[in-house]
């Protein structure tokens, strides 16, 4: 019986079926492609370990380009659907290239996004709808109070550069000319505040 | 186990194609990159997972410290709703944050000129110290430091006189500025 496409996501556990995603260590992308593709709709334990290894990387790509996490979680989704259903119909004619197919099709599919916001956008102008109510904000897997008592720890000039870094996206050039510091003490600064952060996240290591 | 890769991206470049800071030719040099390696695939997630997290905490009004006027700015333009208090030295004002307010910030007016740092100390009855930032960086045409502070705390403060002063950061430091903040004027919002 084929395997139905909205099956696949990544198991909780780490388990497809009593099979270890470490069953899958040394097997290269090409390789699940191919056992996609090669038994078509009878290969779970690949596909779900193809989404495990895709998925994520078409989300941060999708948040990437399009700074929204509702829409990169639909890009991860549509992607690795397509992907599945192209494996099994044999139209993949390179299973070694599926990194670069998948990318592709995130390419495409983000240029489609973008359009249909833009048209939304022009919509909204034009008939002015309030919303009913504001989106939740749960949509993020960090846990924000620890992140932002580990931001607090930070001195005050790293923490400062990562505000302005990943919230203003200002370049280490510009922060150093907002700042007045060279642009090379910028780069310094902010691998030190990026190191303190995931070690303080991860428990490996307090904000010194 | 996450596979090595043999030409990993650089965290530098990571972090400025995540930011926009490199696009074009080289942004798809990188994207190729990441969706054939899984290890630097990790490492960029990682990285990126931060940037989320602090984007968040910031729309959200959650961080405290030392901010730029460009970043107030954007701060603003996307719809946190900030509450500005402006001091010049000797000043006291009343200050409170409403129900809406995301986040206050303080606009400490001071002359700066011949000080690279000072320090910012929060002080309570008998001079008791709240909060303090260090190592702030002034400039000579700085005629300003904007301190933020998350709503939500300074609803929580009971109703009191708190004193701010700036303090240049030398073998023989000097006060440069002292401020009043008087947090009775008003009723205390929120929970308490």
């Amino acid at each position: 019986m084929e395997v139905p496409l909205e099956r696949l996501t990544s198991p909780p556990d780490g388990c497809y079926g009593g099979r270890l995603m470490a069953d899958y260590v040394g097997v290269t992308d090409g390789d699940l492609a191919r056992a996609v593709a090669e038994t078509a709709g009878q290969a779970e334990e690949a596909e779900s370990e193809l989404y495990r290894r895709f998925a994520s990387r078409v989300r941060f790509y999708g948040l990437r380009h399009l700074r929204d996490e509702d829409a990169a979680l639909d890009l991860a989704q549509q992607v690795m659907l397509l992907t599945i259903e192209k494996l099994r119909s044999g139209a993949i004619r390179d299973a070694d290239q599926i990194g670069s197919f998948i990318l592709g099709a995130s390419r495409t599919m983000t240029i489609d996004l973008k359009r249909r916001e833009r048209r939304r956008e022009r919509l909204r102008d034009v008939f002015v709808v309030e919303p009913l109510a504001s989106a939740p904000h749960d949509d993020t897997s960090l846990d924000l109070d620890r992140l932002g008592a580990c931001l607090g720890q930070l001195p005050e000039r790293e923490r400062l550069v990562m505000l302005l870094t990943f919230y203003a996206e200002r370049s280490a050039r510009q922060v150093g000319d907002e700042l007045t510091i060279t642009e090379g003490n910028v780069r310094v600064i902010r691998h030190r505040a990026i190191g303190r952060l995931r070690a303080c996240m991860t428990g490996t290591g307090g904000v010194q | 186990m996450t596979p090595q890769c043999d030409a990993p991206v650089s965290d530098d470049d990571l972090l400025d194609y995540w930011i926009h800071a490199i696009d074009g030719t080289d942004a798809e040099r990188i994207e190729e990159h990441l969706f054939g390696c899984a290890a630097c695939s990790a490492r960029f997630e990682a990285m990126a997972s931060l940037g989320v997290g602090l984007v968040e905490l910031v729309r959200r009004g959650r961080i405290g410290g030392i901010v730029t006027r460009s970043l107030l700015n954007r701060l603003q333009r996307e719809g946190v709703h900030v509450r500005q208090y402006v001091l010049s030295p000797g000043e006291r004002v009343p200050c409170a944050a409403f129900p809406d307010d995301d986040l206050v910030v303080l606009s400490l007016r001071a002359d700066f000129a011949g000080s690279q740092a000072v320090t910012i100390a929060l002080l309570g009855a008998d001079d008791t110290l709240i909060d303090q930032v260090s190592d702030v960086a002034v400039g000579p045409k700085d005629i300003e430091i904007l301190w933020a502070t998350p709503g939500d705390i300074i609803r929580r403060m009971p109703s009191s006189r708190r004193r701010v002063t700036v303090r240049s950061q030398s073998t023989h430091p000097t006060v440069l500025a002292e401020y009043e903040l008087d947090h009775t004027a008003l009723p205390v919002t929120g929970s308490e």
